[in-house]
C-alpha cells in the first residue's frame, strides 16, 4: 500500500521552493472558496488541472479520480437540494441552487486536486523544512514529519494485528453495531501500547544525538528563492488578496441565491 | 493551557506527539474506504483514541491527534481547505477531555481516570460528549464558513462519529491502559515539570465555558442550519426568509470565541495521579 504521493519528476513545478509552492496553492484554493459563482472556481481548477500537466502528476490526480467524481456529484446533488433561488427547473432544484452545487463541486474539485498536485511535487523533508522556514519551530515540525515516516510502520503492524487476532477467531463482521464496535478493541489496544512503550527508548535516542540541546540548528536541506520561486510567491499574495476583495465585495454572488 | 505550549522543550512530550499521530492516522487510514460524507468524513474506528489519549498524554493528545487528523488527511486523499477546520477541531477533540477532568464540580469523580466506578464512567461519558461536539461544531462551521458543506449534515454526522464509539469502547480503553501508562511512568503529568504545567485558579470556570460552548453551541448551530428562529434571533441578518447559511455562520463565531477562551482558562487537575501513588 503506498501512502505517499511524490512522484519524482525533473518538472518546473518540482524546482519550485516548498515556501513558493505551498503560498502559491494557498492563493488557488482561497481563491476558488471566494465566489459562489461556478466561472471563478472553474479557471482555478483548470490551472491546477494545467500544473499537473507540468509536473507529470497525472498519476496522484489517478488515485483520487473515483473520490472527485463521488465528491462533486455528491456535493451538487446535496446545495442543489439544500440552497434555493427564484428560478425553479425542476422540483425543488432552482436554477440559482444548481448553479451553486456546481461552483461548490468546482470548489472541492480544486482543494483536492490542487492539494495532490502540491504533495506530488513535493518530498516530505521539504515540506518540513518549508514550514519551519516560514516560521513553524523545529520541534513541532520534527513531530510532524516523524508521525509521517511512522504511519507506514504502523498501518503494517495494525495489518499483522488483524491477522493474527482473527487466525485466533476474532470476526469483526458479526454481531450487531455494539458487538462489533467491541470487537474491534483487541486491534487498537495492541497498537497504542506498543507504540507508547517505545517512547522512553525513542527520546534517550534522540537526547543522545543532541536533539534540543541548541535554539538554533543547521539544516542539510537548503532552501533558496529564485526569481521564479518569487513569481510564485508574488502571484499567490495576489491571489490571496484578491480573494478577499472578491469575497467582501459582493462580486462573484449568484443573484436571488438562498442558501 | 500554559502545557500546551511548554510541552514543546520536553524530548518526551514531542516523542509521545509524534507516537499519537502516526497510530491516530494509522487506524483512521484504512476506514477512508468506507465514507459517511465523501471527502469529508468515514467511519472512525479510531475515535476512541482521542478521549482515552487526552487523559493519558494531555497537551501531547492535543497536538497528536490533530497532526494524526492531518496526516489522515494527506494519505487518506481528503486533504483541502477544510483540513485547517478538520485540525483545529481535533486539537479540541484532544484538549478537552484532560482539562474537563476532575473540573466539573458535583460531575466529577474527583478521582483518577482508571473507570472504576459508575461516577468515573459517567465522567469520561461527559468529557467524551463535550469533546466530541466541540470538533464536530468546529468542523462543520468551518465547512459552513467556507460554503463548502451545510453545517446540519456534517454537524450531526461527526458528532455521532465523535461520540458513539468512544462511549462504547473508551471506558474499557482506559481501564486497560491507564495502569500500565502510570506504571511506565508516562502519564503527562508524571513527565512535566510542574512549574510548565498551568496553575491558577480558572480551572473551573475554563471548564463550564468549554462543557457549556460545545454543547450548547453545536445544538444552536443545528438548529439554525435547520432552518429553526433564523429571523427572531438574527433579524438584521435573516432579510427576506434568508435561509441557515449566514446565521449558522454568525452564531457560530462567538462559540469558537468562547472554546477559546475556555481553552485559556482552563487548568487541568494534576493532583488526582499524585493522590493514587500517596494511597499505594
Amino acid at each position: 500500500m503506498d501512502l505517499y504521493l511524490y512522484i519524482d519528476r525533473p518538472s518546473p513545478i518540482h524546482r519550485l521552493d516548498p515556501r513558493a509552492k505551498l503560498l502559491m496553492l494557498l492563493g488557488i484554493l482561497l481563491f476558488a472558496v471566494s465566489s459562489d459563482h461556478p466561472l471563478v472556481p472553474a479557471v482555478m481548477f483548470a490551472l491546477v488541472l494545467a500544473a499537473a500537466q507540468a509536473a507529470g502528476a497525472w498519476r496522484a490526480l489517478k488515485r483520487v479520480r473515483t473520490l472527485l467524481i463521488v465528491l462533486s456529484l455528491f456535493s451538487l446533488v446535496a446545495w442543489s437540494l439544500f440552497a434555493d433561488g427564484p428560478t425553479r427547473l425542476l422540483g425543488p432544484v432552482s436554477l440559482e441552487s444548481l448553479l451553486y452545487g456546481v461552483g461548490t463541486a468546482l470548489k472541492l474539485a480544486t482543494t483536492v486536486a490542487g492539494s495532490f498536485v502540491f504533495l506530488a511535487t513535493t518530498r516530505n523533508e521539504a515540506i518540513a523544512t518549508g514550514l519551519i522556514r516560514l516560521g513553524l519551530p523545529y520541534n513541532a515540525a520534527f513531530a510532524f514529519s516523524t508521525a509521517l515516516r511512522l504511519v507506514p510502520t504502523f498501518v503494517g503492524a495494525g495489518a499483522t494485528i488483524v491477522q493474527a487476532q482473527r487466525s485466533r477467531g476474532l470476526d469483526v463482521e458479526s454481531g450487531n453495531i455494539i458487538q462489533r464496535m467491541k470487537k474491534y478493541l483487541p486491534l487498537i489496544v495492541p497498537i497504542f501500547a506498543s507504540a507508547i512503550r517505545s517512547t522512553n527508548h525513542l527520546s534517550m535516542a534522540l537526547e543522545s544525538k543532541g536533539f534540543g540541546a541548541r535554539r538554533q540548528r543547521t539544516f542539510y536541506l537548503q532552501l533558496h528563492l529564485g526569481a521564479a520561486d518569487w513569481m510564485m510567491v508574488c502571484t499567490g499574495l495576489l491571489l490571496i488578496a484578491a480573494s478577499f476583495l472578491l469575497r467582501f465585495s459582493g462580486y462573484g454572488k449568484i443573484s436571488g441565491l438562498l442558501t | 493551557m500554559r502545557e500546551l505550549l511548554t510541552m514543546w522543550k520536553n524530548t518526551r512530550m514531542i516523542v509521545l506527539t509524534a507516537l499519537i499521530a502516526a497510530v491516530y492516522a494509522a487506524v483512521l487510514i484504512p476506514f477512508k474506504a468506507i465514507p459517511l460524507v465523501p471527502g469529508f468524513t468515514e467511519i472512525r474506528v479510531a475515535q476512541v483514541i482521542p478521549p482515552a489519549a487526552s487523559l493519558l498524554f494531555g497537551p501531547a493528545a492535543a497536538w497528536g491527534v490533530a497532526m494524526g487528523n492531518l496526516l489522515g488527511d494527506i494519505m487518506g486523499s481528503t486533504f483541502g481547505l477544510g483540513s485547517l477546520f478538520g485540525f483545529v477541531g481535533n486539537f479540541l477533540l484532544g484538549a478537552i477531555p484532560y482539562m474537563l477532568w476532575g473540573r466539573l464540580g458535583p460531575l466529577s469523580s474527583n478521582q483518577e481516570p482508571t473507570m472504576r466506578g459508575s461516577k468515573q464512567v459517567a465522567e469520561f461519558l461527559i468529557v467524551t460528549v463535550a469533546s466530541g461536539l466541540a470538533c464536530a461544531f468546529m468542523v462543520a462551521w468551518g465547512l459552513e464558513v467556507l460554503g463548502l458543506f451545510p453545517f446540519t449534515v456534517l454537524g450531526s454526522i461527526i458528532a455521532i462519529n465523535n461520540v458513539l464509539l468512544p462511549a462504547v469502547l473508551g471506558p474499557v480503553l482506559m481501564a486497560l491502559l491507564y495502569p500500565r501508562v502510570k506504571r511506565w511512568g508516562l502519564l503527562w503529568s508524571d513527565i512535566l515539570d510542574p512549574a510548565d504545567i498551568g496553575a491558577g485558579k480558572t480551572g473551573g470556570l475554563g471548564a463550564w465555558i468549554m462543557l457549556l460552548a460545545s454543547v450548547v453551541g453545536w445544538a444552536l448551530c443545528l438548529f439554525l442550519s435547520l432552518g429553526g428562529g433564523g429571523q427572531l434571533l438574527m433579524p438584521g441578518f435573516a432579510q427576506g426568509g434568508q435561509g441557515g447559511a449566514v446565521t449558522v455562520v454568525a452564531a457560530g463565531a462567538p462559540v469558537a470565541l468562547l472554546l477559546l477562551a475556555g481553552l485559556v482558562l482552563g487548568r487541568a487537575r494534576t493532583d488526582l495521579s499524585q493522590r493514587g501513588k500517596k494511597a499505594a
